[in-house]
């Protein structure tokens, strides 16, 4: 919703609307609506399977999981690891992404290990990772941070590539410093990449702590859906699940409002360069 | 000054971009040293009998022993078998919700928020859900893995349809055209690229997620042997498998792009 409404906003910039009209109300009501209908479904027993709870029995067991804390607490692991692990991966990424992408000469030499390693599915990194860390939040960390940098790492470098030559000539023609060259010409004009790249580590920082948290790690909320699967408690399982998709949507707006915010000129570029 | 702008001036330099598009494909082989030095310095330098970095010859020799034991080419089948199932049913999927999604405004802003809801909820967290629904079933293994590499194509091909040029629709009006041949000649064309683009996206998405199950549940394939020789600390095959798969995954997006690149080899280069 919030990057429909983004575009929206960025489609139609003089006029300013109140935020009730920029709301998107078919959608809202669409979403209600099969809601309800799931909900009647289910009472009237017309849904076959066994484990699908009405979405009223859903609001019963999350606020069975709020008052047992049990929630909050899985929520605040899974967002913190997946942050934490996110903001590691950003600095490795961008630093190594500028470095491969500024010489031609350490590209020519790396070029083909990179590709190699990053198209390794990082979830085949879990198993190995509970081998060598064991059931514990290190190894979900290490998880997160080994495939979000990747991530940020190759977009860093797709931008610092796609900075145009004439950019780079004004550089030398100023006889910037290299390190003036990177913060002053290279960042700022690969900035809109880059900013992809963090978008979609985002992402795949929370996909890989919820899968290291359902295979391994007894915390957070891929463990709360493996608890509650296997205790066949598929109301208080389905509260877990809508949480992690809120969770992702909640820190992806955070991201793109920190973004806009700091950035504005460069999100709606962003905003373009996120469909390819 | 850097290398790099030293050599900004130099003709060929300004060629680079249009070489980048080919770069995944024809990596020059000389940029895999890192990794080949890496291995080779491992194999001479690592422990003999590490319990946690064991050397590539080991890996190697769990490889042929999971080959003798009759365990890896099912697990391998089994594997290549869903994926390329679901990466087709979700490329159905996704194209026909993605032109309806498209083409329809009124469609567009009803189903966007449910439609993002599902797209941002973590492909990870699908998966136990599948399995307390729909049990331990090459079904469950098929819907999870189409609903998580549907995103990208329905995503693309969308995207497509909103851009899509409407006086191409006048020409169907005018010459009368049937509801098929509209499909096949105005809109088809028009966001086949789209479709190309969201597959080969879509395709690490669905062996992330076909990984994942067989990790999780154990039905056969790769990940599934992946997590039994972790539960019984077997390290070499553990490294060995996590290589196979990625090779596996390289070799397979290797020939999604292929594909993708044949398709669209009569477009000028963007």
């Amino acid at each position: 919703m919030t990057e429909t409404l983004a575009i929206h906003i960025a489609r139609s910039p003089a006029k300013k609307k109140s935020w009730i009209s920029r709301l998107n109300w078919t959608g809202a009501a669409t979403l209600t609506l099969l809601l309800l209908l799931w909900e009647v479904l289910d009472r009237a027993g017309a849904i076959q399977f066994n484990f699908i709870p009405a979405p009223s029995d859903m609001i019963g067991g999350a606020v069975e999981l709020l008052r047992e804390g049990s929630l909050q607490s899985a929520i605040g692991h899974t967002a913190g690891v997946a942050l934490i692990g996110w903001l590691i991966a950003c600095v490795i990424g961008v630093v190594l992404g500028t470095i491969l992408g500024i010489s031609r000469t350490i590209w020519r030499w790396t070029a083909a290990s990179v590709e190699v390693l990053r198209s390794f599915p990082s979830i085949t990194f879990v198993p190995l990772a509970v081998l060598l860390f064991g059931f514990s939040s290190a190894m979900e960390l290490v998880v997160v941070v080994y495939a979000a940098t990747w991530q940020v790492l190759v977009n860093t470098l797709e931008g610092v590539h796609t900075v145009s030559p004439g950019l780079r000539d004004v550089a030398r023609t100023f006889r910037l410093s290299p390190l003036r060259n990177i913060t002053t010409v290279i960042l700022p004009a690969a900035a809109s990449k880059i900013i992809v790249g963090l978008r979609l580590g985002l992402n795949l920082a929370l996909i890989l702590a919820v899968a290291a948290e359902v295979v391994g790690n007894p915390a957070g909320l891929g463990y709360g859906l493996m608890v509650e699967q296997q205790a066949l408690q598929p109301e208080r399982m389905f509260v877990y699940f809508i949480s992690v998709g809120l969770l992702g949507i909640f820190l992806n707006a955070i991201l793109q409002l920190i973004i806009s915010r700091a950035l504005p000129g460069i999100t709606a570029a962003a905003e373009r360069g996120q469909k390819s | 000054m850097s290398p790099s702008t030293a050599t900004t001036n130099s003709p060929g330099k300004r060629f680079k971009p249009k070489s980048r598009v080919k770069r995944g494909n024809s990596a020059p082989l000389r940029g895999l040293t890192p990794l080949v030095l890496g291995l080779a310095l491992w194999q001479i330098f690592g422990a003999v009998d590490s319990p946690y970095f064991p050397r590539p010859s080991t890996w190697v020799e769990q490889i042929v022993d999971f080959y003798g034991s009759g365990a890896l080419l099912p697990a391998l089948g089994a594997t290549m078998r869903s994926l390329l199932l679901s990466l087709l049913i979700a490329t159905i999927i996704g194209t026909i919700l993605g032109i309806l999604v498209g083409a329809s405004r009124f469609f567009d802003r009803a189903l966007g928020p449910t439609l993002e809801f599902f797209r941002a909820t973590p492909s990870s967290a699908m998966v136990p859900l599948g399995v307390l629904l729909l049990g331990y079933t090459l079904t469950m293994k098929l819907s999870l893995t189409v609903l998580a590499a549907m995103w990208p194509i329905l995503l693309n091909t969308r995207a497509a349809m909103r851009e899509f040029n409407p006086t191409l629709l006048d020409v169907a009006a005018v010459f009368k055209m049937s509801w098929f041949r509209k499909v096949r000649t105005i809109i088809m064309p028009a966001v086949s690229t789209a479709i190309l683009l969201g597959i080969r996206v879509g395709a690490p998405v669905a062996i992330i997620v076909t990984v994942l199950i067989e990790i999780l549940t154990g039905v056969t394939g790769m990940g599934a042997l992946l997590a039994q020789s972790q539960q019984q600390y077997n390290s070499a095959g553990t490294f060995a498998l996590l290589v196979l798969i990625g090779v596996i995954a390289l070799a397979f997006n290797f020939c999604i792009a292929a594909i993708e690149a044949f398709f669209t080899r009569h477009l000028p280069p963007s």
